[in-house]
């Protein structure tokens, strides 16, 4: 996941319209499409509402002017844990179905029902469409932009400032994490090679462990110092400065969120 | 074990959104009172680090890889549950929004599993089994471990709740799956903690003592 962060921020960088745009009208948008596509119960029409969301999702996307192929990148590394639950959804029943039909017997007594399928394809939609949006807003917002713009929108100095002392560090320790593969692998250790005893391993990675964990304390100590010595105390806070909405990021926010309104309301209500 | 978006239903979720906010609240009183209202900074540095630690591949007996999740390891070394709920909230909500990996609307189940289940469990576990047997290693595995397990039986409870994967088997994989894993983030934590033990015994249990 680590290496992924320079990918990331290497897209977050560029520039395009989604990217000009302010951080708290992309926060938002993709806040209400997730909520948006979970919101709505689990039944066939949120095929409906998936693709409306989709093809939203598609044209932002494009505008952002990104390779469609960092989309498909991103999107391979979120999919395991979630398509893992949703394959097994094929061959049990859930509680959202009164009646089931099978549609094939696998050996050992397995069965595939075919309101399964259709619920799994439901979740896939769902989850699809969730972490399409949280693609995009990662890969088109910087995040220091994204906390400035949840404390514009309220979040207390608390949560901006840990956020954003952390958001920071974590390319430092990247940095250092790199480091320590490097080392390991000079010294041809890989903890992974099964032909090295299973406690040297584990004991090495433990140690590896226990010094990251180390060296990012003493950073946070020499960190915490040298805020001091620049008058940090309690009381203070990001410095986040006013900044307006122009007109058309306005049009935009409120175009964008009255269209994700009315679908999930229209689809909902049809019968 | 980070549940993404939709396998829980909205209503349900915010449920966990609400104890999650309960607990990271007092996980911020924790860190101004026991901390010092200035050092949050620090906890937040030390966030990223262990956003580092979990990114490290991890061998599995079996020849996979896992990863670690640390909430134990925090909560032990810095001697609060809270500072596990404190250090996973930020891992989790960095790893939701930015990388994807873990749902936004699920983000509170995700927080109580593992921040505030991995903070207690693996704080109050150490805290109870070192005061039984005595040996600060072997507590600190069991704890590790038991943080991990109980974290999926959890998952897998909410998951059959939320009736997006059966109870049983749930249970059973999940279960299974993270008793294994769960050696292993009990060895690391033991390990690890026997090195931060030898090369830094003043920051042990003792998050008071940090040179200001």
């Amino acid at each position: 996941m680590i290496d992924d962060l320079y990918y990331i921020e290497k897209h977050a960088y560029r520039t395009s319209i989604v990217h000009r745009l302010d951080a708290r009208v992309k926060l938002l948008v993709t806040l209400a499409a997730i909520v948006a596509i979970v919101v709505l119960p689990y039944s066939t029409k949120v095929y409906e509402l998936g693709l409306v969301l989709f093809l939203l999702f598609a044209l932002l996307w494009a505008a952002s002017r990104l390779p469609p192929t960092a989309y498909l990148r991103r999107l391979l590394l979120i999919l395991p844990f979630g398509i893992f639950l949703i394959a097994f959804q094929v061959f049990v029943k859930n509680s959202y179905y009164d009646v089931f039909h099978t549609i094939a017997t696998l050996p050992f007594g397995i069965e595939v029902y075919a309101e399964s399928v259709e619920f799994a394809s439901i979740l896939l939609v769902k989850f699809l469409v969730s972490i399409s949006f949280i693609i995009l807003l990662s890969s088109t917002t910087k995040m220091q932009d994204m906390i400035e713009a949840a404390g514009r929108l309220g979040l207390p100095r608390e949560f901006t400032l840990t956020l954003g002392m952390m958001v920071r560090y974590i390319f430092v320790f990247a940095e250092m994490f790199n480091r320590v593969r490097t080392a390991m692998e000079t010294r041809s250790f890989d903890p992974l090679d099964r032909t090295l005893p299973y406690r040297y391993r584990l004991r090495q990675v433990g140690y590896t462990v226990g010094s990251i964990f180390i060296r990012s304390y003493e950073q946070g100590e020499r960190t915490y110092t040298s805020m001091l010595c620049r008058g940090h105390g309690a009381n203070t806070g990001l410095y986040i400065r006013r900044k307006n909405l122009r007109t058309g990021e306005m049009a935009f926010f409120f175009a964008t969120l009255a269209f994700i309104v009315l679908s999930t309301v229209l689809i909902y209500l049809q019968p | 074990m980070h549940i993404p978006d939709a396998f829980i239903p909205m209503g349900q979720a915010l449920i966990y959104w609400v104890i999650a906010l309960i607990f990271i609240v007092l996980a911020l009183r924790w860190a101004r009172r026991s901390m010092g209202e200035e050092k949050i900074p620090l906890v937040a540095v030390l966030a990223a680090g262990i956003f580092a630690i979990q990114a490290l591949n991890i061998p599995i007996p079996w020849g996979t890889s896992g990863h670690m999740v640390g909430a134990a390891l925090a909560a032990i070394v810095l001697g609060s549950p809270y500072a596990g709920v404190f250090v996973l909230t930020l891992v989790l909500l960095v790893q939701g929004i930015i990388f994807g990996d873990g749902g936004i609307t699920v983000m509170g189940a995700n927080i109580v599993n593992m921040g505030v289940i991995g903070g207690f469990v693996g704080y109050y576990g150490y805290a109870g089994i070192k005061g039984v047997i005595g040996n600060a290693y072997a507590a600190a595995f069991i704890a590790g471990w038991a943080s991990l397990f109980i974290s999926a039986i959890l998952c897998a409870v909410e998951l059959a709740i939320a009736g997006t994967f059966p109870l049983e088997l749930g249970l059973t994989f999940m279960g299974t799956y993270h008793a294994i894993i769960g050696l292993i983030e009990g060895g690391i934590t033991a390990v690890a903690l026997y090195m931060i033990a030898s090369a830094r015994p003043d920051i042990l249990e003792r998050p008071a003592g940090v040179s200001a």
